[in-house]
């Protein structure tokens, strides 16, 4: 199944400067390991060894998945993943 | 209390900072103090536009209270040209009704957000670098807040805007929109946990309630931070 990720503007260097991929995978982690290998790179940007780095958030919908079932969340058909990565700058 | 009534700390007088302090003193803030300890510099000004290039070397907080005064004579501006820092951050806050943050560095961000959660007070964080926006406005009741959202002080990854640049009107629509929250907090029509982001590239604004976390360190149901720590807040500014 293939779904939808927007790519924020900090790693849309590693996407050729696409702001929408799509990937394919039946959870959010599988969908990520498919970024990777499309994407090198874009993983790391994401997770470290104890999964999503703590200064990104991913969204399925408007659900942070940190409050769903975290790498594990089931994507449904038409579901779409968004990325807020922490930034400081003004 | 009325807008007339209230005093809004805004932390981080650059290119968030000068719009949202400019919206607010139009908007009837009776009070609005200024903390920062940067001079205004040639890069800054594609942005942070209550300086001009005669104020180049001058203390931004000055050039600002000075500015503000000029177009609202009603409002009373407080300038404290310091960096917030650890060990004065509390008292700071606790003399205002509520905090805007915009500053440039994640070590500000997170002092800003312990300290507002601690003392009381309700914050607005906003962020901009290169073609992105965040806003995220933290309640009176505290939350969800910045921790729910990012948990610590990103150590690598995470670049701002001194590095990597950001485009002029960026700011300013990240401003506006806190500056927008702000006031619904000042005026009691707040909902919490409102983050709200912004891309210039598609201009595109997108809104969403994040939740509060039960094991947040700062607002969560056994929080570990209780009081402001000098070490907890050593990552170099942008």
């Amino acid at each position: 199944m293939e779904t939808i990720v927007r790519i924020p503007t900090p790693l849309r260097t590693l996407t050729g400067g696409a702001d929408e991929v799509t990937a394919s995978g039946k959870t959010v982690g599988e969908v990520i390991e498919d970024l990777e290998r499309k994407h090198p790179g874009i993983r790391e940007r994401l997770l470290d060894d104890k999964g999503v780095r703590r200064f990104v958030n991913i969204y399925v919908g408007e659900e942070d998945v940190r409050f769903l079932e975290g790498l594990r969340t089931a994507l449904k058909p038409g579901d779409q993943i968004s990325i807020v990565p922490a930034i400081a700058g003004g | 209390m009325t807008r007339a009534d209230a005093r809004v700390l805004i932390v981080g007088i650059g290119g968030i900072g000068c719009p949202a302090a400019m919206a607010l003193a139009r908007a009837g803030v009776g009070t609005i103090g200024l903390c920062d300890d940067d001079e205004v510099q040639l890069t800054n000004l594609h942005r942070q536009i209550l300086f001009s290039q005669e104020d180049v070397g001058r203390s931004k907080v000055d050039v600002a209270a000075k500015r503000l005064r000029v177009l609202d004579g009603g409002v009373h501006v407080r300038p404290h040209s310091r960096r917030l820092l650890p060990d004065s951050a509390m008292d700071l806050v606790r003399d205002y009704d509520l905090v805007l943050e915009g500053a440039d560095n994640f070590a500000t961000k997170f002092l800003a957000a312990d300290a507002c959660r601690l003392a009381g007070v309700p914050i607005v964080h906003a962020s901009a670098v290169r073609w992105v926006g965040t806003v995220l406005a933290v309640g009176p009741r505290g939350r969800p807040c910045y921790r729910c959202l990012f948990e610590n002080v990103p150590t690598d990854g995470a670049p701002g805007c001194a590095l990597a640049g950001v485009l002029g009107p960026v700011p300013g629509i990240v401003a506006a929109t806190q500056a927008d929250l702000a006031l619904s907090i000042l005026d009691g029509n707040f909902v919490d946990g409102q983050l709200v982001t912004f891309d210039g590239c598609t201009d595109t604004m997108r809104r969403r309630t994040v939740p509060a976390r039960a094991d947040c360190d700062l607002c969560g149901t056994r929080p570990l931070i209780r009081h402001i720590e000098q070490q907890a807040y050593l990552t170099p500014p942008a």
